[in-house]
């Protein structure tokens, strides 16, 4: 593959409430990525309880806390479980890292341009919660997606999280991905309150980008810390992954 | 202002005793106190204006740099008027005096006193959240109803109405929208009945992004128009 020079596409993965699977999602996302060709940098933005290197059972270096603590050389942090995939851990359960301020910010922001050079995707996988690094996160991104199960608290949190971002940094459109669903029909339905109310209250429109169906392949994975888009890849959940990251694909070229 | 940090210069002629030295030290001396009470509220003891807008503008700006949010506190003493035009203005000027001192004794070091200008305080606290904040001006609310003054002989109970708002990481924040919050909020507490102490829910913010009844039913796909149970 040559080298593109066109910037990588962001995209900030995000959900509200957590336990929704968001992570699991991200992981396998980018791996549905690289398996079609692209390349994909994976930023672990959930800085206080980063779990991304649990969720692959990778060793990881140093993290984005030591990088802001003692500069290092950012690339040494990069760690790559498959080729054309980088990840850059975080730091569990150091609560500091929650809140970052402004100086902070524009150094991981700095941090991340220069990783992101020679990659096609950069996906930012933020903490649960509305947190300053949530909105900080999605801010960076062109592509905001946030990821709801049809539990209605993950509903209203989804929905309180994209009020947030509205009002303080009006965009366009969100993306939603529906995860674990019973069937399809359940989460279209979850999906047309929630695009109503998006387009009615807050003036945006709202995206479906696809549905996942309930599967005990994800946690069948997140047990053996392996994407299921890896160890099986035709499971329902997989196959539906699959078909949003294809989507996902178009936004890089 | 630095002037006065730097190293005394040494006597030209090198004599052991030199009135041009000592003359300079009684002025750098002169000059310290003078720069001390460029800052203080000579009744109260309290800082005074101008080194309030500059300490919140400081507040405001490691706040900014470090997102750790800070408080401040107006206080309004209530029926002041009534105190000077019943007892006289230098029985006026006794009760802020002494207000000022049973206020300062209910802060921590750290908390930066400031008269506001009449019977107004304004007390900044550094890296102190809202909540700990309100807490706080209850305890000097508090401190004032339980010390009545005596003044021509009677007991005279004294009270206070404040207003409490957070500094927080906000790029619209001027010090100018801090205070008049600040402002508003003790105008409500005075229209409330004064002794009171009213604060910044951040109801503003709350009412802009929390998701109301209306949009939970249609997100949930419910149809009663309030709170389901009950």
């Amino acid at each position: 593959m040559t080298a593109k020079k066109r910037p990588p596409t962001t995209i900030c993965v995000a959900s509200g409430k957590g336990g929704v699977g968001k992570t699991s999602l991200s992981v396998n996302l980018a791996y549905a990525l690289v398996k079609s060709g692209s390349r994909v940098l994976l930023v672990d933005g959930d800085l206080g309880l980063a779990n991304v290197d649990l969720l692959l059972g990778i060793p990881i270096k140093q993290t984005i806390r030591n990088l802001l603590d003692e500069s290092g050389n950012p690339q040494d942090s990069l760690v790559f479980p498959i080729e054309n995939l980088g990840i850059l851990p975080a730091t569990s359960g150091v609560p500091e890292m929650v809140t970052l301020g402004p100086d902070e910010q524009s150094r991981l922001n700095g941090f991340i341009e220069d990783l992101a050079v020679g990659f096609d995707f950069v996906i930012l996988d933020t903490a649960a919660g509305i947190g300053p690094s949530v909105l900080w996160f999605n801010r960076q991104a062109l592509y905001n997606i946030v990821v709801l199960t049809p539990d209605p608290t993950s509903i209203t949190d989804a929905y309180a999280l994209m009020k947030v971002m509205a009002r303080q940094h009006p965009k366009n459109a969100f993306f939603t991905i529906l995860n674990a669903v019973a069937n399809e029909r359940e989460g279209r339905k979850v999906y047309n309150n929630l695009q109503q109310v998006v387009s009615q209250f807050l003036s945006m429109e709202l995206e479906l980008l696809g549905t996942i169906p309930a599967d005990p392949a994800v946690n069948r994975a997140v047990k053996a810390q392996t994407p299921f888009i890896q160890s099986e890849p035709e499971c329902p959940a997989g196959m539906a992954v699959s078909t949003i990251a294809a989507k996902i694909e178009k936004w890089g070229k | 202002m630095n002037l006065l940090e730097e190293k005394q210069p040494d006597c030209p002629t090198d004599k052991n005793t030199c009135p041009l030295q000592d003359r300079i030290r009684r002025l750098e001396e002169k000059c310290k106190e003078l720069e001390a009470l460029s800052q203080v509220d000579a009744l109260t003891g309290f800082f005074n204006y101008r080194y309030l807008m500059n300490a919140l503008e400081q507040e405001m700006e490691r706040t900014r740099r470090t997102g750790v949010p800070a408080s401040l506190i107006m206080g309004d003493l209530d029926y002041f008027k009534r105190i000077n035009d019943t007892y006289g203005h230098e029985n006026g000027n006794l009760v802020l005096k002494t207000t000022a001192g049973i206020w300062r004794s209910n802060l921590r070091r750290i908390d930066i006193p400031c008269r506001y200008g009449g019977e107004e305080f304004v007390f900044i606290l550094p890296g102190t959240r809202l909540p700990q904040a309100i807490q706080t001006a209850e305890r000097l609310r508090r401190s004032l109803e339980k010390s009545p003054l005596s003044l021509d002989g009677k007991p005279i109970v004294l009270t206070g109405s404040f207003g409490v708002t957070g500094i927080v990481q906000d790029q619209d924040m001027t010090s100018g929208s801090i205070i008049e919050t600040a402002d508003q909020l003790v105008l409500r507490a005075k229209s409330n009945g004064r002794n009171r102490v009213c604060y910044d829910t951040y109801s503003s913010i709350a009412e802009s992004t929390g998701v109301r009844d209306e949009e939970k039913n249609l997100l949930l796909g419910t149809d009663r128009p309030t709170k389901q149970k009950r």
